[in-house]
């Protein structure tokens, strides 16, 4: 076919289409949708049981604001990406974040160590945090997935990556006021391993979901 | 050769003044004070920026629908989609293609142009994307291309039937309808998955499923095969 046939072709009964909204709009859907399902696992599951006397002791703070550094960033960076002019260095975006995260859980380790001695690198396994991260995580991530299915023939794969790790670390969010988890390690540990599910899980799924889902 | 043109600085193009130019073109009036009427030079930059803006404005108009603007917008954004799969393909016939397949994720994803946003780069993201997807399948059908070539010797030289055979079953191929022999490319020949293949081509997996399997009932019917 010749391209200006083509180009008729396109043109000829053209439908009007809805302007995206910006990755800054798009974000604070996303925002929105992440505080709901956390709301409802909330009434599901209830508060912490030891919720009013964590908020009393001064709950780790850092901890909690470089997890939702993380979720925003991370967010924020796949609405961008999602687009096809965006430069491609957006998705370096969440790593100063997750850098934080990581250390701010490190700290939290070294702490622990000081205070209990080497009993608090006792690790067992904590299976309320990876069903909560993952359990909740995959379908948060199915949801960005969907809200940026246009990537799909740009960046797909990035894209989906970032959606998942936005996801898992909402969810992590989440858990925080869910779930009493007060070794640092075991934070680290189990938190660290169920993100890395779901932003692998994004990465390789995503570009399968954003493709039944294309425009 | 007149004066005025004698004198005239090379490099600046020629530019007829419109009603919405005017404004723009004025700014370089001092400087060539023996421009004959109607005619100016416009700098690249200054020609680039107007450029963009229109296009920004047909982009916008296509958005709501507007398929005249659409198809003007298209047409006049060709020689840029070429120059930049030029730069990545050699072959003319690629080129022509990646265009192609420009034009169609462009079509795809129009919703995301932001007409606050200069449109050049949008476009030519897109392109460059899509050269880039082309020039490793035409790496791919390369590899695969010179392994048929390697493979010549055995047995094909003499074999007249068969040759008769690819020759009508090429012919039966480049006459099927174009969505058929596009589905039918990607998936069976370059053997690409169906996710490629609809990035490739713009096709849904589901529409080139459904493509690729009546392209197969047709060529088995005229070669005389049950379907």
């Amino acid at each position: 076919m010749r391209t200006e046939d083509l180009i008729r072709q396109l043109s000829a009964g053209l439908k009007p289409v809805r302007r995206l909204p910006s990755p800054l709009a798009m974000l604070g859907l996303w925002c929105l949708f992440c505080a709901g399902v956390i709301g409802a696992a909330l009434l599901i599951t209830g508060l912490r049981a030891d919720f009013a006397a964590w908020l009393q002791d001064g709950f780790d703070l850092y901890h909690l604001m470089s997890a939702a550094l993380v979720a925003l960033t991370a967010g924020y960076a796949a609405f961008q990406l999602a687009l096809p002019d965006r430069d491609q260095r957006w998705a370096l975006l969440p790593v100063p974040a997750v850098v934080g995260w990581l250390v701010t859980m490190g700290w939290g380790c070294l702490e622990d160590i000081a205070r209990l001695g080497p009993e608090a690198m006792n690790l067992s396994v904590s299976y309320p945090c990876l069903n909560f991260i993952i359990g909740l995580g995959v379908p948060m991530t199915a949801a960005i997935i969907y809200l940026t299915r246009h990537a799909v023939l740009l960046r797909p794969m990035p894209v989906a990556a970032l959606g998942g790790l936005s996801a898992a670390a909402f969810a992590s969010l989440g858990l925080t006021l869910v779930h009493e988890l007060n070794a640092a390690v075991m934070v680290l540990v189990w938190h660290g391993i169920a993100v890395l599910v779901v932003t692998c899980i994004g990465a390789l799924a995503g570009p399968m979901l954003m493709q039944r889902t294309a425009l | 050769m007149p004066g005025w043109l004698a004198r005239w600085p090379s490099g600046p193009t020629w530019c007829r003044v419109g009603k919405d130019e005017g404004a723009r073109v004025t700014m370089q009036m001092p400087q060539f004070a023996l421009a004959p009427a109607g005619l100016l030079p416009v700098s690249e930059a200054e020609d680039r920026l107007a450029r963009d803006a229109r296009w920004s404005g047909l982009m916008a108009a296509a958005q709501q629908g507007d398929g005249r603007a659409y198809d003007t917008l298209l047409r006049e954004c060709l020689p840029l989609l070429r120059a930049i799969c030029r730069r990545r393909l050699a072959m003319a016939a690629e080129v022509e293609d990646a265009v192609q397949d420009t034009l169609l994720t462009l079509h795809r994803v129009r919703a995301t142009y932001d007409p606050a946003r200069p449109f050049r780069p949008w476009i030519a993201a897109i392109a460059e994307r899509r050269a880039l997807d082309r020039g490793r399948g035409v790496a791919r059908g390369l590899a695969r291309h010179t392994g048929l070539e390697a493979a010549d010797h055995l047995g094909v030289e003499g074999d007249a039937e068969g040759r008769l055979i690819s020759a009508d079953l090429r012919a039966a191929v480049g006459e099927l309808p174009t969505s058929q022999r596009t589905a039918l490319q990607l998936t069976k020949i370059e053997a690409l998955s169906l996710a490629e293949a609809s990035a490739r081509s713009g096709m849904s997996m589901g529409a080139l499923r459904v493509a690729t399997h009546r392209a197969i009932l047709t060529l088995r019917r005229k070669f005389g095969m049950e379907p």
